[in-house]
């Protein structure tokens, strides 16, 4: 990133990033925990698969790699965004159960067993 | 084991470590970091040679890595053996855990197998209370560890 | 159900990628920054006083009277330190924050430097937490290439560097003037207050610590104000805690309530309750330092006071929940052994004083305590507490006073009756095979490693006490279920 040298110049650039937050709410967004106890329960490979089929999908998509949200029990988690909906948490991911996401969620919008509700 | 590590050698790699650290005795915590890291454990000759670099009493040395339990001047195992004992995994019995690897490598809770292969430590809290009762070997985390499975994880490494 | 929680410190844990700084300022990310620096010094720390933000490390002291504090100072040189120590056995909260929003914590202590008057910022933090220290890493790269962190911030002609420090493993270094000593390069030992570190900290230079918990608050307050998170909470407690569910609840993890929430919808509503149906016997808080909670406290909202007056602590957040087969004099000791081990040694209540009830604790769950031990145990308590040096020592007899004063029973059968009825406490359980369900299969008999085991194949098989060691290897070998636990 280059210097931020006064007010207006980190202003500009909050306004442009925050324009290209908003471009990406149109592309389903996948972000998968990426904390200590995650990558302890596999999150790595779960990000991996997702790296690697995700581009063989007919849709527009962001993944990206986060801290986590707190859901140990369920560990790895991975929140999935469709365009126009509410962000979906499904626990427990392997690339079994990442492929049926995919399968399932992304491509059809279909739910599958092992949604979080968070309370 | 100590002897083993050259003198001469202890004293050149000491040397450089402090010398990251412009020699300053204020950054004595950080210089037995660096040197753990690269000697795997903390012996007298080691100690010695930094509180000569350094400028500081070898005592002053001694005591501070006494103090702090990430120290260690015994070296361990091939595959190190850490057992989370923080409160999470302590109410799902991780004590049931330690006594048997105990009873398995028939070490205590701090020694190293007479071949060198396994040595054992507590831990405090590795923060993955989710999987608790949790173990490390090595870099690798085990999570929800029963005593039964104990033997079967040992295997892993024979 | 709607959610009772509210994120303000965890607000962009999972929702932003760590090692991208694009992703944290699209989320006004440094907004907070930029807003401090282009108004006065006295306007943040009136901001922060306003809040009524209080330390979220443990003890709980205003952060805004903090930093008014240090700014009121002066000095050439003065300090920031985020202490990141987080040695509280089942806390994870402040690696979270690390892990998934390290930017924040940057950015608070830049803010907190500009406030006080400081141009110089550590983090002290665990080396146990690798991942966290290579996200912190990356993430001062980044702001200093940004030009959000470094000389000369924005063209405003303010300087913040930020560096880190290591822990070794040393509880008692969560004390801050503990934390200060071994950030100089010694052992971790406290030293009396006043003076304060905000007087004489680092390098005896005036200082400002704060936990990650805290810092990672300060941005959201400056950029929603704050009334805003005022209005969060209880009386005396804003805003919202971080808490680290573990133990015996199905839901492990970390949540984020308002302040004023009860135990009760913590455990049951958002921890899902107890796992395996088991019945809830007690709920830990404030570590080492803290002190059970029980069923008659499950509807106390959870602030500083009120948990304070059922005897535990806020403490940093760490909330270990206990079925019934947990013995409350064996957690006791469990906590004594941790604080016996952590004691620096300086001062000799905490250093001697733990050592025996620690021995006490010790005999009571060995089957060889007395009633007068229990008097011993509450007496000797009192003392530790009032006339130790630091905090560590000051609370460290918490965990036995609140077991005793909530599980007093417990403590008596195991002096009186001998009994453990968690069946925790070996020297106080037998095992026994009931003749009617065993058939003889000799599995028990074969695994028993004192051959304290008899009885022929197809016969009923029966257990010498006086040779049983009581490891419980038949147990876990009887597939009958004939052998019992008393």
């Amino acid at each position: 990133m280059k210097q931020l040298k006064n007010f207006g110049e980190f202003e500009s650039l909050r306004q442009e990033l925050k324009v290209k937050e908003a471009e990406n709410e149109k592309k389903v967004r996948i972000y998968i925990a990426m904390a200590t106890c995650s990558i302890a329960s596999g999150s790595a490979k779960v990000l991996e698969y997702f790296k690697e089929e995700m581009p063989k999908q007919p849709v527009e998509f962001v993944i990206k790699p986060t801290g986590c949200l707190g859901l140990c029990h369920s560990e790895p988690t991975v929140e999935v965004v469709l365009p126009g909906s509410g962000p979906v948490v499904f626990g427990k991911v392997d690339t079994k159960r990442a492929k049926l996401i995919i399968d399932e969620y992304i491509k059809n919008g279909k739910l599958i067993d092992g949604v979080i509700e968070e309370n | 084991m100590a002897c083993a590590i050259k003198e001469k050698e202890i004293k050149e790699k000491v040397a450089e470590i402090c010398k990251e650290f412009n020699n300053d005795p204020k950054e004595l915590i950080a210089i037995l970091h660096k040197s753990q890291n690269h000697f795997g454990f903390l012996p007298k000759e080691v100690q010695t040679a930094i509180a000569e670099t350094i400028h500081i009493p070898a005592s002053k040395v001694y005591g501070v890595i006494t103090f702090y339990s990430y120290f260690t001047m015994e070296p361990k195992g091939k595959y190190p053996i850490s057992i989370c004992m923080g409160t999470a995994c302590y109410v799902k019995g991780a004590e049931k855990v330690l006594k048997e690897f105990e009873k398995q490598l028939e070490i205590k809770n701090g020694q190293t197998t007479p071949d060198g292969k396994f040595s054992m430590n507590t831990l405090r809290c590795i923060g993955a209370c989710g999987l608790a009762p949790v173990i490390m070997i090595g870099e690798k985390v085990y999570g929800s560890v029963k005593p039964e499975e104990v033997a079967k994880i040992i295997k892993e490494y024979e | 159900m709607k959610s009772k929680q509210i994120k303000i410190a965890l607000r962009n844990c999972g929702h932003i990628d760590p090692e991208d700084l694009s992703d944290y300022i699209a989320r006004d990310g440094y907004k907070a920054l930029s807003t401090t620096l282009s108004g006065s010094r006295e306007t943040v720390v009136q901001t922060i006083i306003k809040s009524g933000l209080r330390g979220r490390g443990g003890g709980g002291f205003p952060t805004g009277k903090k930093w008014e504090l240090a700014a009121a100072v002066k000095g050439d040189k003065k300090y920031v330190i985020c202490n990141a120590d987080e040695g509280d056995p089942g806390a994870f909260m402040d690696r979270s924050v690390l892990e998934g929003d390290p930017h924040s914590v940057l950015e608070a202590m830049a803010v907190c430097g500009y406030a006080i008057g400081a141009d110089e910022g550590y983090i002290y933090i665990r080396a146990e937490y690798p991942l966290a220290i290579k996200r912190l890493k990356i993430a001062m790269a980044q702001a200093k290439e940004a030009g959000l962190l470094g000389q000369n911030i924005l063209g405003t002609g303010f300087n913040f560097e930020i560096g880190l420090k290591y822990g070794a493993g040393a509880f008692v270094c969560g004390e801050e003037t503990a934390l200060i000593k071994s950030m100089e390069g010694n052992r971790g030992e406290p030293i009396m207050k006043p003076p304060y570190p905000a007087q004489k900290g680092f390098m005896g230079k005036p200082t400002n610590v704060n936990n990650v918990e805290t810092f990672a608050n300060i941005p959201a307050i400056i950029n929603k104000g704050a009334d805003w998170f005022a209005s969060i909470g209880t009386e005396g407690s804003k805003g919202t805690k971080v808490f680290a569910l573990a133990g015996k609840v199905k839901n492990v993890g970390l949540v984020e309530v308002p302040m004023g929430t009860t135990l009760r919808e913590l455990i049951f509503d958002i921890g899902g309750g107890i796992v395996g149906g088991k019945k809830f016997k007690a709920a830990q808080t404030g570590g080492p330092s803290g002190g059970c909670l029980t069923e008659k406290h499950l509807d106390t909202p959870i602030d500083y006071e009120s948990l304070k007056a059922a005897g535990s602590m806020m403490g940093s957040g760490g909330l270990i929940v206990m079925d019934e087969d947990n013995c409350m004099p064996a957690v006791a000791q469990f906590y004594l052994d941790f604080t016996v081990e952590e004691s620096c040694g300086k001062c000799v209540p905490c250093r001697e004083g733990n050592k025996v009830l620690y021995q006490i604790l010790n005999k009571i769950t060995h089957g060889n305590g007395t009633l007068e031990d229990l008097k011993k145990l509450k007496d000797l308590s009192e003392i530790i507490k009032s006339t130790s040096l630091c905090g560590l020592g000051q609370t460290a007899p918490n965990p036995v006073l609140s077991t005793l004063n909530n599980f007093y029973d417990e403590y008596y059968e195991h002096v009186v009756e001998k009994k453990c009825r968690a069946k925790v406490c070996r020297a106080l359980i037998k095992y026994i095979i009931i003749p009617d369900k065993c058939v003889g299969c000799g599995a028990c008999k074969r695994a028993c490693p004192a051959e304290a085991i008899s009885g022929e194949i197809k016969q009923k098989h029966l257990i010498d006490q006086d040779k049983c060691i009581k490891c419980g290897a038949c147990y876990q070998k009887c597939k009958f279920n004939a052998i019992i636990i008393e």
